[in-house]
């Protein structure tokens, strides 16, 4: 039920997500992310509409972690700052981490060449159950999404949300 | 609000730019040369003319200059007969309101056309009659055109 995607620009860096709903832990998993004791970047699914969005994220946080130029303090946290269309770190955990009364956790697993991880051991961890990725659509808050990343009408005629999501993250230090 | 291929990733260490790979388009120049090495009928290439003269309204609307506009740096997505135009190459592109350097943007694309494509002037013409309708504030653009044009002969 897990999928695990390469890294293209990262041959052997695979992106695994795992998507959970019914989740009544949220509080006590946000802490243990907060503590580092959590192998992986908790998101809040509502404010994603793609897997595709989450990669993009990875890809930039993994090439920042290789060259050692990242904002934040771990490439998990660094994944959540990479979603956000502005460079507000608090904010960007604010909205795309997950919060105490969440009750979906969509959970991403970098893992390098050679190294190995143990999902179950992650799973066990939330008090939910394990969904396919293809729930994700129903999860998303399109509304907040937009209002996030104030997508435009003229452009969502022209091209797709995901598009225009895409582009705010990848060009926001331009900006 | 104007079609162009997404950004994906931006390296800063190798100075390179990650685009959308708009699979299976043709350029305008491609399509023009079929069309009229098919014999077909022409009028088709009317519409794109019309399609073309509205994005580039929209584009200057937005004081968005392309700086190199050309029958090659638009592409058409499949299926062509959408006439979905996407422009690419913004390599040479800056932000500027004046007349004067949108009425060069055209006037690069009319001399880019006219060579590359013998027998078209009613094609630009079309583009820039849709233009003129389309853009908010295409009327000091295209007297700044036609000057241009003069000068251009000298």
């Amino acid at each position: 039920m897990d999928v695990r995607h390469q890294l293209e620009l990262f041959p052997g860096c695979g992106v695994t997500l795992l998507l959970f709903n019914r989740v009544k832990n949220a509080a006590a998993l946000r802490k243990k992310a907060m503590e580092g004791s959590i192998e992986g970047a908790l998101i809040n699914p509502a404010m994603i509409v793609d897997p595709f969005q989450i990669l993009v994220a990875a890809n930039k946080a993994v090439h920042l972690h290789k060259i050692g130029k990242m904002k934040t303090r771990t490439l998990y946290s660094e994944i959540i700052f990479s979603l956000s269309p502005n460079n507000n770190i608090s904010d960007a955990f604010k909205k795309f981490g997950i919060s105490d009364s969440d009750t979906a956790v969509l959970i991403v697993v970098i893992t390098d060449r050679g190294e190995t991880v143990n999902l179950e051991d992650i799973a066990s961890q939330v008090e939910g159950q394990q969904v396919p990725l293809d729930e994700l659509a129903q999860l998303t808050d399109t509304a907040k999404v937009k209002k996030m990343y104030k997508v435009t009408p003229q452009e969502e005629k022209i091209g797709t949300l995901l598009d225009s999501i895409v582009c705010r993250m990848s060009t926001k230090d331009v900006l | 609000g104007i079609s162009a291929p997404v950004v994906y990733f931006v390296d800063y260490v190798t100075n390179s730019i990650y685009l959308e790979d708009i699979v299976d388009s043709i350029t305008v120049q491609d399509h023009i040369n079929s069309v009229q090495q098919s014999g077909n009928d022409t009028s088709s290439l009317l519409i794109l003319a019309e399609k073309m003269g509205e994005l580039l309204a929209r584009m200057h609307d937005e004081d968005l200059i392309h700086g190199d506009l050309t029958t090659s740096n638009i592409l058409l997505r499949p299926p062509t007969e959408k006439l979905d135009l996407v422009l690419i190459d913004f390599g040479l592109s800056f932000i500027s309101g004046l007349p004067e350097d949108k009425g060069v943007d055209l006037y690069v694309l009319e001399k880019a056309f006219l060579s590359t494509h013998p027998d078209t002037e009613n094609v630009f013409k079309t583009l820039l009659k849709t233009y003129a309708a389309t853009s908010k504030k295409s009327g000091p653009v295209i007297k700044k055109l036609d000057e241009v044009r003069l000068r251009g002969r000298k």
